[in-house]
């Protein structure tokens, strides 16, 4: 596949067609790889694909905004969503992108896969099983023990008309939970203990902004967190000053994140960041039944104003009752 | 010497004369106040925000301030009610906070700094080998299992600690147990092994002012502060006043050189204007900047930045980068 993948880019690159490519490199070990740049087909060599490329790289479309020329990169399925967000967000316009889409096997997550072996140089995806390989040997591992969380729910590999697509793609969900499980875990506790929850997670966030940073859906040309003046936020970091970076940048994403999880996986401090963005997409999916990043076409609902909102009159009627 | 069985029953009593910090898990391994040892951990490789929080908090309220009757009354906070024990610090850090003194202590005396520098006495502990996989300090000349800057260093001998005490307050701590303590055989001193060196980074580096590079890696870096809040040697601050101009309180706090609105001005100008530009001071900082003033490499190879970059960005493949691209 990686064969396949650097001779599209070569031809790509050779034809004029995009002025620079987007993928995965080999890192600084073998369980790191690194994004990359690709200029010049002779470069192509250094393009790589395995189930520990994490990286959103559509995150770096924001880059080409202010240009005209044309980019291409490679995708997971749900990187693909941000795409689709990026190009309805007016951010990027769907011709300048050339999407390379890869069948995604699930990622692996790191911290699970080096409680489990030490040495590793190469991971593959292959059926239910990734082939681990330490040394001399190749293990063979259900998939369930290493993939990153968000996989589990994966129901999207395939949600975007991609310009190219290597191999096959096939919907992979693991699990029988649901994806909102570990929302709805939440969901039942009283509301003190929720909050209590809550606090002692802000409470330790440092405030480095990675979760922003990386975030494909965090484009302003201002952040709020960052404005002068007014000044909404200062740099302190009590923990009231941390909550509200939180509920700010919660209430941004509505309608607008797409689960890739990037967040969680870059926070330092361990905060379990999905559990909230999860529960802003469990909000929006019932109020408004839109789920970000599915088709071009789709209007936001935080865009758009039906009187009708079938959904909402319907909630409203519950609670007159 | 003491037994590892005993160590805890040692802690425990520095707990009650001291305030006493180490390594705890709270949602990672952090350095944090503890009322007991039960509380701490002793597997861990280090924490993830280094130990210089406790020496330069990440928000700290410098004094309060509000206007009375034409005058302007200001009450100084700061100050540490008791004295201080950290326990578990790496040598790395250890080695960090040597560096940090230099900036804090150079012409003019940061108070709020020396104040808790002063007020803290250290337990190093030498570092495990294998180190973890990003860990450096070896090729910038510091040694894993060195005493330097501590008061007191453990090693992990098996079923015991070799205690090497180098200070006086070092020797008080240990006197509080000093039955648990007992004598060291001949040789029992492990020693470090020697990495490949990379300190000749500070010399090359000059002559990449203008190098492409910058501009390369800048592609990659999302220009967050995960690289300079969890470096132990990072020490840029801001001032923030909160509040009204009739009263309030002046913080300072932590601040990156990586965030677009460090070096902008009040006009709108920034003399760094792109990634490129900020990118490459955090290595010239580190690699030119530093030792100019001070004599010695700005980084102590703990390997923070390569563990947690969001994008893989390792800082051993940028020095090595700039050895290979530089001159002399
Ligand atoms: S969420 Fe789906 S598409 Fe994204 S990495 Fe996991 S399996 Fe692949
Ligand atoms: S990445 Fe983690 S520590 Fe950094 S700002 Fe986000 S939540 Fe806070
Ligand atoms: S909030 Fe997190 S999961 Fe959602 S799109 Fe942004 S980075 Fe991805």
């Amino acid at each position: 596949m990686e064969q396949e993948l650097r001779e599209i880019v070569r031809k790509l690159l050779e034809e004029g067609a995009i002025e620079y490519f987007i993928g995965y490199a080999e890192g600084f070990e073998p369980l790191h790889t690194t994004p990359c740049f690709i200029e010049r087909g002779e470069q192509v060599q250094a393009l790589v694909w395995s189930p520990l490329c994490p990286y959103n790289l559509a995150r770096y479309l924001h880059q080409m905004k202010n240009g005209a020329g044309k980019v291409g990169l490679v995708v997971k399925g749900c990187d693909a969503r941000a795409i689709v967000e990026l190009v309805k967000g007016n951010q990027i316009q769907r011709e300048r992108v050339v999407v390379v889409g890869i069948p995604c096997q699930g990622q692996v997550d790191l911290a699970k896969l080096e409680d489990a072996f030490e040495g590793v140089e190469a991971v593959e995806g292959k059926g239910d099983t990734f082939l681990v390989t330490v040394g001399e040997k190749v293990h063979s591992v259900e998939k369930e023990r290493l993939l990153r969380e968000k996989c589990f729910s994966c129901r999207h590999p395939i949600s975007f008309e991609y310009d190219f697509v290597l191999g096959e793609m096939s919907p992979l969900v693991y699990g029988s939970e649901s994806e909102f499980a570990m929302v709805e875990e939440l969901e039942r506790l009283p509301v003190e203990e929720r909050r209590a929850f809550w606090r002692a997670q802000f409470e330790r966030c440092i405030r480095c902004y990675a979760c922003r940073d990386i975030c494909y859906a965090c484009y302003c040309q201002e952040c709020i967190f960052e404005s002068k003046a007014p000044r909404w936020l200062e740099k302190t970091t009590t923990p009231l000053d941390n909550q509200t970076y939180h509920l700010i940048r919660a209430w941004h994403m509505v309608g607008r994140c797409i689960d890739c999880g990037e967040c969680e996986r870059v926070c330092p401090v361990g905060i379990p960041l999905r559990r909230l963005y999860k529960k802003v997409e469990k909000e929006v999916e019932q109020l408004f039944d839109y789920r970000a990043g599915m088709r071009v076409e789709d209007l936001p609902p935080l865009v758009t104003f039906a009187a009708e909102e079938p959904a909402l009159s319907s909630r409203q009627d519950r609670s007159e009752r | 010497m003491i037994k590892k069985a005993h160590l805890t029953q040692w802690l425990d009593r520095v707990a009650q004369g001291y305030d006493l910090f180490g390594p705890v898990l709270d949602g990672v391994v952090q350095f944090e106040r503890v009322n007991s040892s039960d509380q701490l951990v002793f597997d861990y490789a280090n924490s993830v925000v280094p130990p210089k929080n406790l020496f330069l908090p990440q928000t700290e309220c410098l004094f309060a301030f509000r206007r009375e009757e034409g005058s302007i009354i200001l009450e100084p906070r700061g100050g540490l009610e008791r004295e201080r024990v950290l326990f578990g610090i790496r040598p790395c850090d250890a080695r960090s906070l040597l560096l940090l003194d230099e900036v804090f202590n150079s012409d003019l005396e940061d108070t709020y700094y020396q104040e808790k520098r002063r007020g803290t006495i250290l337990i190093g502990l030498a570092c495990p080998s294998p180190p973890q996989r990003t860990c450096f300090c070896t090729s910038l000349g510091i040694d894993p299992l060195s005493p330097e800057g501590v008061d007191v260093l453990l090693t992990d001998l098996g079923d015991r600690y070799l205690v090497e005490v180098t200070t006086e307050k070092g020797e008080e701590l240990v006197g509080l147990s000093q039955e648990l303590f007992f004598p060291s055989a001949e040789g029992e001193k492990l020693k470090g092994e020697k990495g490949k060196s990379l300190e000749e980074v500070g010399e090359k580096i000059g002559s990449l002012w203008e190098d492409g590079y910058w501009r390369e890696l800048s592609r990659r870096c999302l220009g967050c502060g995960v690289c300079t809040y969890l470096c132990p040697t990072c020490h840029c601050f801001d001032l923030t006043d909160v509040g009204s101009t009739l009263s309030g309180k002046r913080f300072r706090c932590w601040d990156s050189c990586m965030f677009a609105d460090f070096t902008r001005m009040a006009g709108g100008v920034n003399p760094r204007p792109t990634g490129k530009e900020r990118v490459r001071q955090r290595y010239f900082d580190k690699f030119s900047y530093f030792p100019e003033q001070y004599g010695v490499l700005g980084c102590v190879g703990c390997g923070r930045c390569s563990q947690y970059c969001p994008m893989g960005i390792d800082i051993r493949t940028i020095i090595n980068e700039v050895i290979a691209r530089g001159a002399k």
